[in-house]
């Protein structure tokens, strides 16, 4: 059976809006969400409502989690004091205008999600921080899947899109033993897995400012990658009437993230 | 180039640290000493042993130490890691474990334990308590490969030389691959990965450590007798 | 024998890089002079800031600027060139009786008389580049003395200037101070493709803010200064961060003091 899953909604309600209604249309009851339903946005209440509303099971992103935890992201995380300023800016504006209903929703949200053998998170099993970047090593990203006893990873995060399946793997290796001379062989035959990255909603980085999420099939495996217009203009200028820097708007209507994230995305914060 | 000599799990034990000093003078060409973590347990004072480390003899191989385990109970339980709780304090006799803990390792010492590093990347080695994914991982030669290979690709490195598990062995990958497939709006891409040629190398604890030579690669898994029986090791 | 050429241009048609080149390939000694230019009706000029100068002067360490009051050392030698620089939007025409009124005033100032004056756009002898036709256009300047940018967020924000995000820019100039103590002249015209970012050949040392000419000139149409400025301010290091990022390179040179006072 069919089931959508969604990301990083970022406060866009337009955006959001949009997508629930090409779920909608193509009769799928089930969604999942991989959090950071706010951040940069104009509209956090609003999205988060509507979350609520639809009874949509959600993990808690990176940004949900600032939001209750307050700032303390690594400097790692903006690779500029521009992209840092402005990503602190939104986190205050967003903290502000939550409601305090709002925050206790965020903060009552799982780090990750699980049906059967699928697994949801926001970055990664390890953090909501990590980055699964559809070209990091291959072995790390099925050590990530497997090591969480999951078939398929859906993720976000990134803000990018995709499926990557890992299959015929092995890896062997020879062990020496203390008080050993002869060291034994062994090989591992590795499984298939998949990591789906569901793209954003609400802040898309792949080069369109189209929303995205993906459709999985249950029963034949199959995901499909679903891009949605939406009324961009629409939330530019509730950005605008909600004091949030103009430039905001510009960078979400020419497809730029709103604060550039850091390069070595490999990275995975310590705190 | 001259050989590594790498210990781990002194646990306060002046008397084990000065007997590994002597065994390892009786081997050839072991010039650099690494410490790697558990320099401190619950269970004996650990002031002289920090103090000999911070402080060598000068017929002691000077001594590169990183934290363990242990110290990192200490430090986050003195809160030097921000709000967190140690993990022990969440087992049943945490509190007095703690309380055990603070009173084996004066307050002097914590400055110079909390300015340790996470490990030590040599030579396109990395020598670490446990792992990069956290000090207490248990990495030995029955962990899944795919996780051993994880944590090599995390740090980087060709050998990683781990304590935690308190296992000597050598771990060599040798061989595999695995086809990746990626599909985006833009198309879609396949790729072969093979398993790069790396080990893991578990160096021992306590009595036991390990001799390395980077020039030929060789491992030595060494003892000492131990001269004292010591006491029951608690958590850890 | 002295020469002293007028080049005149629309704004970004290349003028101080023909200069550059020029100025590099002539033998004897030279001197250089940007006027503020001629104004149009609805067209304005780019700031006179300096830019040009210290640009001009970090490439050709000898050339003398007729616009520092400070007389010269130098000798002029028999083979002396002066070019003169000025913004002009219109090329002028075949019947018009000499130059531009705006243009001899202020040569006028200086007591120049051109031998020549060459036009970008008519002057076979000067590179075809795309010169724009201007209906209209404003003007926006910053002087960033004594400012210094983070080099990421100097980066994103060239990026967005240059794209439109605070107005259809037609044309911008600067430069600008890195904490390592490098400048940048950072040149753009919407006809070429790409910016220049091309580092002066003087570098201070990293010992606190720069006592050098540091500005930004911006010509376009719809511009949003209130947002330009929003953004420079948080791309640019207060002391503390300056600082911080200055110790770690005077370590390298220990014999640098630094200027800025130590934070508490």
């Amino acid at each position: 059976m069919a089931h959508a899953v969604i990301s990083c909604l970022h406060a866009n309600l337009a955006a959001f809006q949009a997508v629930l209604d090409d779920i909608d249309q193509q009769g799928i009851k089930t969604i999942t969400c991989l959090g950071d339903l706010v951040g940069y946005g104009p509209q956090p209440n609003e999205v988060v409502e509507l979350v609520r509303q639809r009874a949509i099971p959600t993990c808690q992103g990176c940004w949900d989690e600032d939001i209750i935890d307050g700032l303390n992201a690594c400097e790692c995380s903006y690779p500029s004091q521009l992209a840092e300023r402005r990503g602190h800016h939104a986190h205050h504006w967003t903290a502000d205008r939550l409601t305090d209903d709002n925050k206790a929703f965020l903060a009552q949200l799982p780090t990750t999600l699980r049906r059967d053998k699928l697994l949801f998170v926001h970055g990664s099993p390890n953090s909501q921080h990590e980055y699964l970047l559809p070209d990091m090593n291959a072995f790390a990203a099925l050590e990530r899947v497997e090591t969480a006893g999951a078939e398929t990873l859906f993720c976000g995060h990134t803000h990018q899109p995709y499926v990557r399946e890992l299959s015929g793997g092995s890896i062997r290796v020879s062990v020496q033993q203390r008080g050993n001379e002869q060291a034994s062989e062994q090989e591992m035959t590795l499984p298939m897995r998949r990591i789906v990255n569901a793209g954003s909603v609400g802040e898309p980085r792949h080069g369109s400012t189209k929303a995205t999420y993906v459709v999985h099939d249950d029963n034949t495996g199959d995901v499909s990658i679903r891009e949605v217009d939406y009324d961009v203009a629409k939330t530019c200028r509730a950005i605008v009437e909600a004091g949030l820097p103009d430039v905001f708007a510009w960078r979400l209507s020419h497809g730029f993230e709103y604060a550039e994230r850091a390069e070595d995305a490999s990275h995975v914060c310590e705190r | 180039m001259e050989r590594w000599a790498l210990v781990s799990g002194l646990r306060g034990d002046l008397d084990l640290y000065e007997q590994i000093q002597a065994d390892i003078k009786k081997q050839r060409g072991a010039a650099h000493l690494f410490v790697l973590g558990d320099m401190i347990s619950p269970n004996r004072n650990c002031d002289a042993l920090l103090t000999r480390l911070r402080r060598p003899k000068r017929s002691d191989l000077q001594p590169n130490c990183i934290y363990g385990w242990w110290e990192e109970q200490l430090l986050v339980d003195y809160g030097y890691r921000g709000d967190q709780k140690p993990d022990v304090r969440n087992k049943p006799d945490g509190a007095t474990t703690m309380q055990h803990l603070r009173e084996a390792v004066s307050q002097d010492h914590l400055n110079w334990l909390a300015s340790l590093q996470f490990g030590f990347i040599e030579l396109d080695c990395g020598l670490i308590h446990g792992s990069s994914a956290d000090v207490g991982d248990p990495l030995q030669e029955t962990t899944s490969p795919l996780i051993l290979l994880d944590r090599l690709t995390r740090l980087d490195v060709n050998r990683l030389f781990t304590a935690r598990s308190g296992r000597q062995f050598r771990l060599q990958l040798t061989g595999g691959q695995i086809h990746s497939k990626v599909k985006d709006h833009a198309g879609e891409e396949q790729r072969d990965q093979a398993v790069p040629k790396r080990t893991v190398i578990g160096i021992g604890s306590g009595e036991n450590y390990t001799l390395y030579d980077p020039a030929s690669d060789r491992v030595e898994f060494l003892s000492v007798a131990v001269r004292s029986r010591r006491s029951n090791l608690g958590f850890g | 024998m002295q020469q002293i050429w007028l080049i005149t241009g629309p704004p970004g048609c290349g003028k101080t890089n023909w200069i550059r080149e020029t100025l590099l390939n002539h033998g004897g000694t030279c001197a250089y002079l940007r006027l503020d230019g001629s104004t149009k009706e609805g067209l304005e000029l780019g700031h006179n800031a300096g830019i040009d100068q210290s640009w001009l002067r970090d490439q050709i360490p000898q050339l003398q600027d007729l616009s520092d009051p400070a007389p010269s050392s130098q000798l002029s030698s028999d083979d002396h060139l002066v070019l003169i620089e000025a913004q002009q939007f219109s090329a002028p025409t075949p019947s018009a009786e000499g130059l531009d009124p705006q243009i001899t005033q202020q040569l006028q100032q200086f007591n120049l008389t051109p031998d020549r004056t060459l036009h970008f756009g008519v002057d076979p002898e000067l590179p075809k580049q795309d010169t724009l036709d201007f209906t209209k256009l404003e003007a926006w300047h910053l002087d960033l003395q004594g400012c210094v940018w983070d080099p990421n967020s100097l980066s994103s924000f060239w990026f967005e200037l240059v794209n439109g995000a605070y107005g259809d820019v037609y044309r911008a100039k600067a430069l600008m101070n890195m904490p390592d103590g490098r400048s940048f002249f950072c040149n753009w015209m919407v006809s070429q493709s790409g910016s220049q970012f091309l580092p002066l050949q003087s570098v201070v040392p990293p010992t606190g803010r720069p006592n050098r000419p540091s500005h930004l000139v911006i010509q376009g149409k719809g511009l949003i200064p209130a947002g330009i400025r929003s953004t420079i301010n948080d791309c640019l290091l207060s002391d503390d961060v300056l600082e911080l990022q200055q110790a770690p390179l005077r370590e390298q040179q220990p014999n640098l003091q630094p200027t800025l006072p130590t934070p508490a």
